[in-house]
């Protein structure tokens, strides 16, 4: 896992040890280096004095040729144990006396070379001019054992790699309780998000452990939580309010359900009772009792049955337009072509009159719709056409369907009286029409059942129209084209 | 035509209804006797001879009952019930003839095993055919069990 | 050349005398034993400090005698020619007699030249002189540095420190480790 995607308890924890393993290793190395080479330049210096004490001692036993108090002198180095061998050339170059006794001559460099100490692998050594006033006498040369440091270091090593492990260990443990400082604060923030997210509950809040930045942070986190809860709160306060009120209103709308229910049985049965009295004996006295009747009392009797009649007609259609309101849309795959022509069939059937209308059933597209309903629709469309067209010598009428913008539009055209489009707004109203009762039959309420019966369905219904030039009414019963098999 | 020994029972409150389905009857031709009765409670004495102490209708003699649904006391659905209900007069022809389209009544009645449910014609001669047809199925066509 | 036939005369005492040397000094003589002596003498100058008044100015030359004969031949003055002394310019004299010896601060007594050394010495005591020879009753005479052959056939020195504290000269510690002590029974 790349570093910038570690936890931020890991992160913590390597940067702290990072910094602290670096700073140990720069600081120990330094130390170690500036040791080592201190080291090495104290024990140079040192064997360098030492040898110039050796040199002004063998004076006088080079001035006078004693290599036997040459020798004592040289064996004074015992006191100096590192100092492993040593030997005086007097000033022809040739060995003169040794130190100590026990080493073998040819050890030694068979001639003096340049002055100066110099470190080599496990021992320093190097020669000393032997110098009285300014006379040269002679030189030494003496070497001096390197384990006693190098032993040193092997120490200083052991104890900086030591010192390094502790302390790395230490600024481990030191990490490990100072990190929790930091990312605990954090890990406690990011379980408590994690819980809000998973139970939705917004009543728990995180705990903050410091002032610092992530304690700010918790503060805004917790307010947040106090807004969303707030919010949570009003807004199921408002919910409930809604379901009240949703509840307040289908009860109210089952009521004035019941209502309209009980007032059109009122209507049907009630109002009906009349009517039929009223038809019924204008009837009867039409049929036996007319020749009692002058020319204007039959007339007068003419419109009393008429105007029973058409009242009958308007209380029937008004009950069938309360009755859509209840009834269920039950959709079915209908072949609307069929269903075009079964009901201009039955139009025909029950008023021969049109029969000199042309009408036009084109192929439709099949509607998803209820059948039952569509049927209403037509019927009212196509009993309209030909009741407002069939004055017309090449009276017509054409039912079909076209593809508007995606959506499937039926439509019923004549070329009959048609409307005045500034009353367009009346068109689909109940009990509006367009024309008197003396010019054309009906209720005014045709028009109004096609609208309910296609906004039920989800469509729409407009229509177009010109006076005497005819009108087109279009429907649509889904937003969407049903699917074609 | 003789004279039909089966009686035709109208329990009917409102008058002029009254008198047109019995004019309609008559301008049919029926001549079965016709028995107008104005209410529920009527009817049910009429039928079952409880009430004002009369004796019981000898229930074999009624061919068909025409059984108006509003009406004061008691309505044409709690005669229904009744009708129905008992063993004897179960099998009696019973047509509900009424005003009311709606769901209700049609559902309740069907429930209750009526024999017709016919809505009133606003049209005096569609009245007429209709009353006509429905007493002729009833009483010449449709076959009821032995009594 | 009758002093050099004596010369050689001696010498060939000498070396009976001393027996052992007889090798060495065949092939050269003198100059072997002598020409260390020379140098020797030289490096006392270096190993002993002269008091003060020895010199009466800083320009008076450090004199190295040599009384009774020269038996260094030409060394002495190979070894010294052109040193200084603490500033001092070397010289060397050779005296024939105890009366030429005036400024002097290191005199070598030929044994060979001299007949009574108590009476040489006694004359020259309190003087800051360091006296050396190779007599063998030198020190007992009273000299302070007497050149003997060891047994190694080395050149060693033997020291009469109670005369040179006499001489109020200081002789350097470095030296006394190297000569023997005279003890004076």
């Amino acid at each position: 896992m790349p570093f910038h995607d570690l936890p931020i308890q890991k992160k913590l924890m390597r940067a702290s040890l990072l910094i602290s393993g670096m700073v140990l290793f720069v600081t120990c190395t330094t130390f170690f280096t500036y040791e080592f080479f201190k080291s090495r330049q104290e024990v140079k210096e040192k064997l360098e004095t030492l040898g110039k004490v050796i040199s002004a001692n063998s004076t006088a036993a080079l001035a006078f040729d004693n290599p036997t108090d040459a020798s004592e002198i040289l064996s004074a180095l015992k006191l100096e144990p590192h100092i492993e061998s040593a030997c005086l050339y007097n000033k022809e170059g040739i060995l003169f006396a040794h130190y100590p006794d026990s080493v073998h001559l040819t050890s030694f460099p068979t001639k003096p070379a340049g002055e100066g100490y110099f470190f080599s692998q496990s021992f320093l050594d190097g020669f000393q001019p032997i110098v009285l006033g300014d006379k040269r006498l002679g030189t030494l040369y003496i070497k001096s054992d390197l384990s006693d440091i190098y032993d040193r270091f092997r120490l200083y090593f052991l104890i900086t790699a030591g010192v390094i492990a502790v302390s790395f260990l230490l600024a481990y443990l030191l990490s490990v309780i100072l990190q929790k400082n930091i990312s605990l604060p954090v890990l406690a923030l990011v379980e408590t998000a994690k819980a809000i997210s998973e139970h939705k509950d917004y009543s728990v809040r995180a705990r903050k452990y410091n002032k610092d930045e992530v304690g700010l942070l918790i503060d805004a986190f917790n307010e947040m939580l106090v807004k969303i809860q707030e919010q949570n709160m009003t807004l199921s306060e408002f919910n409930t309010t809604l379901e009240q009120k949703v509840k307040t209103r289908t009860s109210e709308l089952e009521i004035a359900n019941k209502e309209l229910e009980s007032f059109s049985y009122s209507v049907s049965h009630d109002l009906r009772a009349p009517v039929r009295a009223i038809n019924g004996f204008a009837a009867i006295l039409e049929r036996s009792h007319s020749d009692q009747l002058d020319k204007e009392g039959k007339e007068f009797l003419h419109t009393i049955l008429r105007e029973a009649g058409r009242m009958g007609h308007l209380i029937d259609d008004l009950l069938a337009f309360a009755r859509l309101g209840k009834k269920e849309v039950q959709k079915t795959m209908v072949d609307m072509t069929t269903l075009a022509k079964e009901t201009v069939d039955e139009l025909l059937k029950l008023d021969s009159e049109n029969n000199a209308t042309k009408i036009n059933v084109k192929t439709m597209a099949p509607a998803l719709c209820d059948a039952v309903l569509v049927r209403q629709v037509f019927i009212n469309l196509i009993s309209n056409s030909l009741k407002f067209s069939h004055n017309k010598p090449d009276a017509f009428v054409e039912i079909g369907s076209l593809e508007e913008g995606g959506v499937v539009t039926y439509y019923v055209k004549d070329n009959g009286v048609g409307f005045d489009m500034r009353y367009y707004n009346k068109l689909f109203g109940v009990f509006q029409r367009l024309h008197s009762y003396e010019e054309f039959n009906g209720t005014g309420i045709g028009l109004a059942i096609v609208h309910r019966i296609v906004t039920r369905h989800g469509g729409h219904v407009r229509a177009e129209g010109k006076i005497n030039e005819g009108a087109v009414f279009y429907f649509s019963l889904s937003s969407l084209i049903p699917v074609n098999h | 035509m003789n004279s039909n020994p089966l009686e035709i029972i109208l329990v009917e409150d409102n008058y002029s209804d009254a008198e047109l389905a019995l004019r309609a009857l008559k301008e049919a031709n029926v001549t079965n006797r016709i028995v107008h009765l104005k209410d529920g409670a009527e009817a049910l004495d009429y039928i079952f001879g409880t009430g004002d102490g009369s004796n019981r209708k000898a229930v074999n003699t009624i061919g068909l009952i025409l059984l108006d649904l509003k009406m004061p006391k008691v309505n044409g659905i709690e005669v229904l019930q009744k009708l129905k209900a008992d063993e004897i007069t179960r099998n009696i022809p019973v047509a509900v003839f009424t005003s009311s389209s709606e769901d209700p009544d049609v559902k309740e009645c069907y429930r209750l095993n009526v024999n017709s449910y016919i809505i009133k014609p606003l049209d005096f001669i569609q009245l007429g055919h209709t009353i006509r047809n429905t007493g002729l199925y009833w009483l010449m066509i449709n076959h009821l069990p032995d009594k | 050349m009758p002093i050099l036939r004596r010369m050689i005369r001696l010498g060939l005492i000498f070396v009976l005398l001393t027996g052992r040397t007889l090798l060495c000094a065949q092939t050269a003589p003198v100059a072997v034993e002598y020409q260390l002596k020379a140098v020797f003498l030289f490096n006392f100058t270096k190993f002993v400090e002269w008091p003060a008044d020895a010199f009466n100015s800083d320009q008076e030359p450090f004199v190295i005698g040599v009384l009774g004969g020269n038996p260094f031949g030409s060394y002495l003055e190979d070894v010294g020619a052109g040193e200084k002394v603490n500033g001092h310019p070397l010289v060397i004299k050779y005296f024939k007699t105890l009366d030429e010896v005036k400024s002097c601060h290191i005199l070598f007594v030929n044994k060979a030249g001299i007949t009574n050394l108590s009476d040489l010495l006694s004359a020259i005591k309190g003087r800051s002189i360091l006296t050396v020879s190779d007599a063998s009753d030198f020190l007992r005479s009273g000299g302070m540095v007497r050149f003997y052959i060891n047994s190694n056939n080395k050149v060693q020195l033997q020291m009469n420190q109670d005369a040179a504290k006499t001489a109020r000269l200081q002789i350097s510690s470095k030296l006394l480790r190297l000569t023997d002590k005279y003890e004076p029974k």
